[in-house]
C-alpha cells in the first residue's frame, strides 16, 4: 500500500468515525431552539403536508401523538401513531422530515422540543394539529365574499381536498369559514369554529 | 448555493443540460483511466485474478457517501432533495444476477461498454447493441413481467433505515466494510504475486 493510499484510508476512517459520532450530536442549544420557534421554522402547514403526501414524499415521517383510539378513528394518511413517551426512545432516520401532530398543538410542540433536544434537526409540527388538517384539507371553505387571494388559495386546497376524499365548500357565509394563523386574517388561534368542526367528526 | 442544483435551480435549465454531458464525459474518462474499458480486467473480478472493479467502485461509493453526508451536515447539500430509488428485493436480486451473468459473458457492463466502444473496440459496440436489445425486450414484455417487477417492495429505503441505525452509524459501518475490504484485497493480491 502506497503512502497516498494509506493517507486516503486514514481520511476515510476519520470521516466515517466522525459520521458515527455525529449520531450522538449534542442536544440542541436552547437559544437555537428559541430562534427557530421565533422564526416559526418549526411549523409545517396542513396544505404543505398534504402536497408532500400527495407526491409520495419518501423523506417524510408523520407521527400522530393522539390516543390509539383517536388514531384509529381518523388520522392523516401515512401517519403512524406514537405515544409521547416513545419520542424519547425511538430511532428515526436523522435526515427525514419528521412531522408531529396532536389534537391541538400542545402535545406536538412539546414533542418537538423533545425531538430537537435529542438532536433531530428536521422536526416540524402541524401547529393547530388535526384541526388544521380537517379544516384546511378535508373541509376547505370559501366565503361568499372571498377575496381573489382567498379564491386562489381555495383552488389549491380544493385540489388537495379532492385527492384526500375531502369536501370543499364554496359560497358559505364568512362567519362559517374557520380562521386560524393560516388565513389572511393572521389570527393567532382558531376562532370560535372549533366546536362545529369537531362535531363533524374531527 | 445549496445542492442538488437540479432541485434548487442553482444551475438553471441550460446549466443542467450542459452539466449532464460533462458529468458523463468525466465518468467515462475516469472509468477508462481506471482501466475499466478492458474486458479481461472486468472479467478478472469474477475469477479473483484482478480486483480493480471492486477497488474502483468501492472507492467511488465511499467518496460519494462521505462527501454527500458531510456536505449535508455542513448545509451545502440538502440530502432530502436527492432522489432515492426504490428497493424491490426479488426483482432486483434477479436483475442483479442477470446483470452479473451478462457482465461475466461480455466482460463489460453498460457504462464500460460505452467506454470500450468509444475506445474503438468492437466488443464494446456489440455489448451496447445487446443492451439496447435488452431494453426493447424488457419493455415489450413489461405487462407480463410487471407483477414480478413490482413485487417485494421496500420503498425508498436506505441501508441505515433497514438496519434500524442512524445515518451516521450506517456511514461509519459502510466505511469500515470498505476499508476492511481494501485491506483484504491488498493482502490477497500481494499473496498471489508472491506465490
Amino acid at each position: 500500500m502506497s503512502q497516498t493510499h494509506r493517507l486516503l484510508a486514514i481520511v476515510a476512517a476519520v470521516l466515517g468515525g466522525a459520521a458515527f459520532l455525529s449520531s450522538f450530536s449534542r442536544s440542541a442549544d436552547p437559544s437555537e431552539l428559541a430562534s427557530e420557534i421565533e422564526a416559526e421554522s418549526d411549523h409545517m402547514s396542513a396544505l404543505d403536508l398534504a402536497t408532500r403526501i400527495m407526491h409520495e414524499d419518501k423523506n417524510l415521517r408523520i407521527f400522530d401523538l393522539r390516543s390509539q383510539a383517536e388514531f384509529e378513528q381518523f388520522h392523516i394518511p401515512t401517519a403512524q401513531p406514537m405515544a409521547i413517551e416513545a419520542i424519547t426512545k425511538s430511532v428515526l432516520p436523522r435526515d427525514a422530515d419528521i412531522v408531529l401532530y396532536s389534537e391541538g398543538g400542545t402535545h406536538a410542540a412539546q414533542a418537538w422540543v423533545l425531538m430537537r433536544m435529542r438532536g433531530y434537526r428536521r422536526v416540524f409540527v402541524l401547529r393547530e394539529g388535526i384541526y388544521e388538517w380537517q379544516s384546511r384539507v378535508m373541509e376547505p371553505r370559501l366565503a361568499i365574499d372571498a377575496t381573489a387571494a382567498e379564491k386562489a388559495e381555495f383552488e389549491k386546497a380544493s385540489e388537495l381536498s379532492r385527492f384526500f376524499g375531502g369536501n370543499p365548500e364554496m359560497g358559505v357565509p364568512r362567519s362559517q369559514v374557520p380562521s386560524g394563523y393560516w388565513t389572511t386574517q393572521q389570527s393567532e388561534t382558531p376562532q370560535t369554529h372549533t366546536a362545529p368542526f369537531r362535531r363533524r367528526g374531527c | 448555493m445549496i445542492a442538488p442544483f437540479s432541485e434548487t435551480g442553482g444551475l438553471g435549465s441550460t446549466g443542467l443540460l450542459l452539466s449532464a454531458p460533462l458529468i458523463g464525459l468525466a465518468f467515462g474518462w475516469f472509468l477508462e483511466r481506471g482501466g475499466l474499458g478492458c474486458a479481461p480486467k472486468l472479467a478478472g473480478q469474477f475469477f479473483f485474478s484482478d480486483l480493480t472493479v471492486f477497488k474502483v467502485f468501492f472507492t467511488a461509493i465511499l467518496t460519494a457517501m462521505l462527501g454527500a453526508f458531510w456536505l449535508d451536515r455542513f448545509g451545502l447539500l440538502d440530502l432530502s432533495l436527492v432522489n432515492l430509488p426504490e428497493t424491490s428485493v426479488l426483482p432486483q436480486a434477479i436483475g442483479g444476477a442477470l446483470f452479473g451473468v451478462g457482465f461475466l459473458v461480455a466482460g463489460l457492463c453498460p457504462g464500460t461498454s460505452c467506454v470500450a466502444a468509444a475506445s474503438g473496440r468492437l466488443d464494446g459496440l456489440a455489448v451496447m447493441g445487446g443492451m439496447l436489445a435488452g431494453i426493447v425486450v424488457f419493455n415489450s414484455a413489461f405487462d407480463w413481467i410487471e407483477p414480478l417487477y413490482r413485487g417485494t417492495p421496500l420503498g425508498a429505503i436506505r441501508f441505515s433505515d433497514w438496519m434500524g441505525i442512524s445515518t451516521g452509524a450506517g456511514v461509519a459501518l459502510i466505511t469500515a466494510i470498505a476499508l476492511c475490504g481494501f485491506a483484504l484485497v491488498g493482502r490477497f493480491e500481494r499473496s498471489r504475486v508472491s506465490s
